[in-house]
């Protein structure tokens, strides 16, 4: 399935790595988001293949969660961010005139670098999203929570205390129940924004194990600034550096010829040194 | 030298500080020490008889809590709508000072022209008469203010990452105020309530035009044209003829009564108003 | 392995139909009212206070007679009223309130700040016929055993009416103003301890100056709860019409009765009036130049707490 060539992708190119007909997902091109007078991101290009944990990895600054954000429409929160350039999801404009983009992210999920848990009860939190989608019957919400929690990996430790507020957890507990409560809504693609740097290691390890899973059906796009998780958990690799104090694509390429890449090298030093 | 005048600072505003809590200690002791000896339980749940010289003042107290219960309905979804606009539908910041600057205004308006809009629009123009509905509606646009003002800034110290998270689930906006935003703020609409409703309790100005009398009216029986008796409006009447000891009695009483009413509000909303305060710097 | 639902892929992202947004029509809705009610509240005033306006034009501002019977109606010896006692309260309060500001927030430790500024909230929470209260039956026998001197009628005067009121508006200015004090940054004074400077000169050449546009608001905002103030001076002011002094530095109508704007209004003239249209469209016009005055304070008093908004945000 992966072809294990180097895909360079310089920002004048077309953006190259997948036939149109080979389950691409999402493909961003000509990106650039401005804040104010200030650009974040520039012309970033990209294309992202179904069923696979995607990488993008790179220095502090660069604009990964600024990406991940402009993806499920996040960014229109903030009136000063600006996003130009296209991003298809499976060939439909997501900046598109009349999308909807409250629709966009229940197929568009995400994760956040600290889990956010609502000031409620676990059961609550898990379905806070999907009971605003469709009407659920009692007997229904059980089996969605439960099926969430199983999903999450968390079931076999709160299945006796799903009445209890969810800010008791522990944080490495709260993460999965963020990803429970995002899995609840049932998206296609999980944006995962550093969802593991304000863990311990061995939640780090129950969420790795999760996306192995997980992209059986789903896509996951995760940002991280470690390069050994990104070595362990992806397929797909992409970096992003600061050229002139704006967000460049500098690599998009499969792991394994990922980390050969004499271009990324110098990224990975400087990566590894912070 | 210098020395001494760094001294003479502290004592001054020292013997400033001081001043004011003294303040504090002897009214509320001159208060109580007049007062106590009135307050008992038949003062508390007997009507009112010989014109405040006997009896207790169960229906004062009565009419005050439904002005304040009236007052409190009416402000609650005004300041509620008021908050929502300025945090969430207002997007630009000219509009959104606009708002506050009317809020502030409001503040500021002297309450006695909130009973004179009364008198003018409900009492006379509506022919409603003194009507408990009217006190009510003057006394919750009196404390609107102060009630938007703190749910509003409850409703901004409220963390981004809340919200994001809730709209990254697919959230409209809709959806989102009422189940991220509202319930996060609830603490601060308490708090506000509370204070208003500390400031209202103690207000004759506007109700006495429009909303109170001081004898002969119960339970009210209507909706619009019943008045009430006041705690405010009683000791106000009985102070402006107090020659008589036996009034005098129950008229500190009445005071401290009111005091007390006050202060449970005020202090009530303290650690709210703390527990948002912390939040606050934390977040 | 527990294994999840598919993916829901049906979602379509244009959405087509149009639903009303029903949480914000109301929520922009009710500050509509808001908003109505503050303007109605001024047409109002100015609509009825029309024929007073007709009937005497600037004389209703500036003439010194109020006979109701004659049809004359001057409302300055009620403006001179209300600003004489919220001079006095000024007077009063500014120096205790500030020095009490400056105590809390610069000279005492950091955790007693807080029990202070409630304790001194409590006092701000004392209704004002409470005041009025302890004014008729304590203050104004207080007023005229010391006043015996000059003669005077009784213990209702101006200058009780503007002691009261100075008790009364005191925490106002002492949490405003420390609020003020408080919200200038730690380093600063710190830095100027380090230069060398005693505390006492820390708080006059750093901490006051910085903080004056603040401490301005909070007299400002004082001033206008001290003018707006009915029952507790109603109480103790004497309620006596047409006593504008011969000059304005006379110190003579200080111990004698006056009227305010507050303390006319909140008087029986008030329900004599209705009925009679050019009365009637007097004692609104007094509501209507009360409205102006306050309006005006809040107004001014915004405009010295913009600035210190923007250091705030510097400094977060």
């Amino acid at each position: 399935m992966m072809d294990k060539q180097i895909t360079s992708l310089h920002p004048s190119e077309e953006p190259g790595c997948c036939g149109r007909n080979e389950g691409c997902l999402l493909e961003i091109a000509g990106l650039f988001v401005h804040a104010g007078k200030r650009t974040i991101l520039g012309n970033v290009s990209l294309s992202i293949k179904e069923r696979q944990v995607f990488g993008i990895v790179g220095p502090s600054g660069a604009g990964k969660s600024t990406l991940l954000r402009a993806i499920n429409r996040l960014l229109d929160l903030q009136p000063a961010f600006h996003v130009e350039g296209s991003i298809r999801l499976r060939g439909e404009d997501v900046y598109g005139a009349g999308v909807d983009p409250d629709d966009l992210r229940r197929r568009i999920g995400m994760l956040f670098q600290q889990p956010v848990v609502f000031p409620a009860s676990i059961e609550a939190n898990v379905i806070f999203g999907l009971r605003h989608h469709r009407r659920l019957r009692r007997e229904e919400k059980a089996a969605e929570v439960e099926s969430a929690l199983r999903g999450a990996a968390l079931w076999n430790e709160v299945k006796d205390r799903l009445r209890e507020p969810a800010l008791r957890l522990s944080v490495g507990q709260q993460q999965r129940l963020c990803l429970a409560r995002t899995l609840a809504v049932n998206p296609e693609i999980i944006l995962m924004d550093e969802p593991t740097s304000a863990l311990d290691a061995r939640s780090t390890d129950a969420i790795e194990n999760l996306l192995h899973v997980l992209k059986r059906d789903r896509t996951i796009i995760l940002v991280t600034h470690n390069l050994s998780q990104a070595r362990r958990v992806t397929d797909w690799v992409a970096c992003l550096c600061t050229e002139q104090g704006e967000g460049r694509l500098l690599e998009s390429a499969c792991c394994d010829a990922f980390f050969s890449s004499e271009a990324c090298q110098k990224v990975f030093e400087k990566l590894e040194d912070s | 030298m210098r020395r001494l005048a760094d001294l003479s600072v502290t004592i001054l505003t020292a013997v400033c500080a001081s001043a004011c809590i003294g303040l504090l200690i002897v009214i509320i002791g001159t208060i109580a020490w007049r007062g106590a000896s009135a307050v008992s339980w038949n003062f508390l749940t007997e009507q009112m008889r010989l014109a405040g010289a006997s009896g207790g003042i169960f229906y004062n107290i009565l009419g005050t809590l439904i002005l304040l219960g009236t007052a409190l309905t009416v402000s609650a979804p005004i300041a509620f709508g008021a908050a929502l606009a300025h945090g969430v539908y207002l997007k630009s910041p000219r509009s959104r000072e606009r708002l506050m600057m009317g809020l502030h205004v409001m503040n500021g308006v002297p309450s006695i022209l909130f009973g004179l809009f009364g008198l003018m629009v409900f009492v006379l123009f509506l022919g409603w008469g003194k009507s408990w509905l009217t006190g009510g509606l003057m006394l919750g646009m009196m404390m609107l203010p102060t009630v938007a003002v703190s749910l509003s800034e409850r409703i901004q110290t409220l963390p981004h990452s809340t919200i994001e998270a809730a709209t990254a689930l697919g959230l409209n906006q809709s959806q989102i105020v009422w189940s991220v935003i509202l319930p996060q703020s609830f603490g601060g609409w308490m708090s506000g309530s509370l204070l208003g409703m500390a400031r209202a309790a103690g207000e004759t100005a506007p109700i006495m035009f429009t909303a109170t009398i001081f004898a002969g009216a119960t339970i009210p029986p209507g909706i619009r044209e019943s008045p009430v008796l006041s705690l405010p409006y009683h000791i106000f009447i009985l102070a402006q003829d107090s020659f008589d000891p036996a009034v005098g009695a129950k008229l500190w009483g009445a005071a401290l009564v009111l005091l007390l009413l006050v202060f449970f509000f005020s202090l009530a909303a303290l650690p709210l108003r703390l527990k948002l305060q912390n939040a606050a710097h934390d977040g | 392995m527990h294994s999840l639902p598919k993916p829901d892929v049906n979602v379509k992202l244009v959405s087509k139909t149009f639903r009303w947004n029903w949480t914000r029509i109301a929520s922009l809705g009710f500050t509509l009212l808001a908003v109505v009610f503050l303007a109605g509240m001024l047409i109002l005033f100015l609509w009825q206070s029309l024929p007073v306006w007709r009937h005497s034009g600037v004389d209703f501002l500036f003439g010194g007679q109020w006979f109701y019977r004659q049809e004359t109606f001057g409302v300055l010896p009620m403006i001179y009223g209300t600003l004489v006692v919220s001079a006095i309260a000024l007077c009063l309060s500014i120096p205790l309130g500030v020095g009490a500001a400056v105590f809390s927030s610069e000279i005492l430790p950091s955790n007693f700040r807080l029990p202070l500024k409630i304790l001194v909230e409590l006092l701000a929470g004392i209704p004002s016929v409470v005041y009025g209260l302890l004014g008729i039956l304590l203050l104004r026998n207080w007023v005229y055993t010391l006043l015996t001197p000059f003669d005077p009628l009784s213990g209702d005067t101006l200058l009780t009416a503007g002691l009261l009121l100075g008790v009364m508006v005191l925490p106002t200015v002492m949490t405003l103003s420390d609020d003020a004090l408080h919200s200038v940054p730690a380093k600063q004074r710190l830095a100027a301890r380090g230069l060398g400077l005693t505390r006492a000169e820390a708080i006059f050449h750093v901490a006051l100056p910085q903080a004056r546009h603040g401490i301005f608001a909070a007299i400002l905002l004082a001033f206008g709860r001290a003018l707006g103030e009915t029952i507790a001076v109603f109480l103790v002011v004497g309620r006596q019409d047409n006593t504008l002094p011969e000059t304005f530095f006379s110190l003579r109508p200080l111990i004698e009765a006056g009227q305010t704007l507050t303390s006319k209004l909140g008087g029986s003239e008030t329900h004599i009036a209705y009925g009679e249209p050019l009365h009637w469209a007097a004692m609104v016009g007094l509501g209507l130049v009360l409205l102006a005055i306050a309006m005006g304070v809040t107004f001014f008093a915004s405009y010295f707490t913009k600035p210190k908004k923007e250091t705030d945000a510097t400094t977060c």
